[in-house]
């Protein structure tokens, strides 16, 4: 009795090589081990059952045909194999140990990639393990690894949201601020939204491969809490204190700086589109910080703090 | 090798077989150390494979195995000749470590990780930065080379350090163990000499990092490699049992507390503001909350006067 393993082997190179959709019992009868289905039907059913869900777990696409020519009609089972091969993605031995270094140092929680990397030809023998330290660990959650294989696959998703039912064009997945997000298209309220995946509830349904295609990601780049307020733009001028001056300058754009004083404190300038971003950020340097001009924000920022100080 | 189930030693054939297949005679050693098996392991499942083939199992239809000399060939094997396609979870984990690495300030955009990406992402039909896009937290290049170096040869580190949460600047000699990136921000940890005590600093806060010419003997239980370090998902945020709390009724513009925060508890009001309990941690993060808040939230209880004492001093400031 040869065992599960070769079983399987031999199911696998079977499918991989069918010219036509092939019935279970073309399978039981090309594939030795499995028990007789004209013997025993339950027990040859479990075994084939068992062993088809193997493959499909393991990623192996699977297909279930009708065969040609059967009347009435027969479920057959085949492997293409443009369905089944990896393309070679043509990593340098610099890249390839590159990736091995990169899945030491990074830990995505519930991801192994050590099967990823075994199909792109294992590890460089002797390759660096890099300082071998664990560089960061990013949380996962349920709703990840289906999400991304819909926005590889472009294949339009449907899951809980809030309590709600969304129908979504997934275009891209970010991690931020310690958060995982999804940026789409949300069909039923016809325009683009972010959507937090810890937020998501359920089970995330795809639909076919290549339902939408996918924009092109138009440049972003941090919004600071100033700007995109919709309040007319004013230049306003800001001193800071020489023990926040540093990290003032940090958080502004470049060319902001209008004057640095002997004692370290700095002064600079921001367009203002959104005042009360702008107070929060000045307020998050507590008494470091005063701004100078124009009157109306300086007044602003005053009559704010009165009214908290009463 | 720990004792793998028949679908996982499946998995590791076909990924093995077709490496063979693709490479001209390498050798058992080379084989076993690229999949993780010892040379037994190997030979073990090489015995199983040129037992397999196709029907009808004549001798041409069956793999040919050939080892010599420690060498191995594998012919007759076209339909394994390249690797199962990756899985949403192995193309998630390659593409999320690649593009994190790439993330890491400093980190050459042209270099091997980056050229690695490429290729891997456009194999799954995915572009970098296009369809999945990292952001560990932003941290000065310098500084975090600084760290990682001295981490690396177990140098002392002085920190001109702002403590945000007490609103202090201060000078420190610390022995980092461990620079990391979690929650959306990078961290250093090691012994502090000023807090004679392990402590935890964010790269982000620090305003020079200079390496001394001290070392230090790297404590023992500190174990190389990804399980060591940080153990687990990383929680930054590890409130005491006997921090203070603070009660506070959120308006609508202020509900988005309840999301940037871990908020203890949470209760809709009949006015429709929101009734939440927050660690309230140092004096300073709590005088920054609540003068951003203003009007927004109302103090229920734990801060009495932190708001007004705060905005009495800022204040103060514009009457200079």
């Amino acid at each position: 009795m040869p065992d599960r393993l070769e079983r399987l082997l031999n199911l696998t190179a079977a499918l991989l090589t069918a010219s036509t959709p092939l019935t279970a019992a073309e399978l039981a009868s090309r594939v030795p081990g499995y028990p007789d289905p004209s013997a025993n039907r339950d027990a040859f059913h479990r075994a084939f059952e068992r062993d088809k869900s193997a493959l499909r777990e393991m990623g192996i696409p699977l297909r279930v045909l009708e065969v040609p020519g059967t009347d009435p009609p027969e479920s057959g089972y085949v492997v293409r194999r443009e369905d089944y091969a990896l393309a070679d993605p043509g990593l340098d031995p610099d890249e390839m140990a590159a990736l091995q270094l990169a899945l030491a140092a990074v830990r995505l929680d519930g991801a192994s990639g050590s099967e990823a990397l075994f199909k792109l030809g294992g590890a460089t023998p002797g390759g660096s393990g890099g300082e071998g330290w664990l560089l960061a660990a990013l949380p996962t959650e349920a709703s990840l690894v289906p999400l991304f294989g819909a926005v590889a696959d472009r294949a339009t998703v449907r899951f809980q949201y809030r309590g709600e039912a969304r129908h979504v064009d997934p275009h891209r997945l970010s991690f931020s601020r310690g958060h995982w997000y999804l940026d789409g298209y949300d069909h039923d309220r016809a325009a683009d939204r972010q959507f937090r995946l810890d937020r998501i509830d359920g089970e995330v349904v795809a639909a076919e491969p290549g339902g939408f295609d996918r924009p092109s990601r138009s440049p972003d780049r941090a919004v600071s809490p100033w700007e995109l307020g919709g309040d007319p733009p004013v230049e306003a001028r800001l001193a800071v204190d020489a023990s926040q001056a540093e990290w003032a300058l940090a958080a502004l754009p470049d060319g902001s700086l209008v004057a640095r004083h002997p004692d370290g404190s700095v002064e600079v300038a921001v367009s203002v589109s959104n005042r009360d971003g702008f107070r929060s950020f000045v307020l998050g340097f507590l008494d470091h910080a005063v701004v100078l001009e124009p009157p109306e924000l300086r007044d602003a920022m005053v009559d704010w703090l009165s009214a908290m100080s009463r | 090798m720990a004792r793998r189930s028949a679908a996982e030693r499946l998995r590791l054939l076909l990924a093995v077989v077709p490496w063979i297949v693709a490479h001209d005679g390498p050798t058992l050693d080379e084989v076993s150390r690229r999949f993780d098996m010892t040379e037994d392991e190997l030979l073990a499942e090489l015995d199983l494979v040129f037992l397999c083939g196709v029907h009808p199992f004549t001798p041409d239809s069956l793999m040919d195995v050939v080892i010599e000399e420690g060498r191995v060939w594998i012919r007759y094997a076209d339909y394994f000749e390249r690797p199962l396609r990756l899985t949403p979870e192995e193309g998630l984990a390659l593409v999320a470590a690649g593009s994190a690495l790439a993330d890491v300030p400093g980190a050459d955009p042209n270099g091997p990780v980056a050229r690695a990406l490429a290729k891997v992402a456009a194999v799954l039909g995915v572009e970098p930065g296009e369809a999945l896009d990292i952001q560990l937290g932003s941290a000065p290049a310098e500084t975090l080379a600084t760290l990682r170096e001295a981490v690396a040869s177990h140098h002392q580190v002085e920190l001109d350090y702002y403590t945000y949460g007490r609103d202090e600047r201060s000078q420190r000699v610390i022995e980092p163990r461990a620079v990391y990136a979690a929650e959306g921000a990078w961290y250093v940890d090691g012994f502090c000499h000023r807090a004679g005590a392990d402590r935890r600093f964010r790269l982000d806060r620090i305003a020079s990092a200079t390496r001394l010419d001290t070392t230090f003997e790297a404590p023992e239980t500190v174990v190389r490699g990804p399980e060591a370090v940080v153990p687990g998902p990383v929680s930054v945020f590890d409130p005491d049992p006997d921090d203070p709390r603070v009660v506070l009724d959120l308006g609508p513009r202020a509900r988005w507390v309840a999301e940037q925060y871990p908020v203890e508890t949470a209760d809709e009001l009949a006015d429709g503001r929101l009734r939440v309990t927050l660690v309230a941690g140092e004096r300073a993060w709590l005088e920054r909350l609540l003068l951003r808040l203003g009007p927004d939230a109302e103090v229920v209880a734990g801060a009495d006067d932190v708001g007004a004492v705060a905005a009495r001093r800022v204040l103060a400031r514009y009457q200079d």
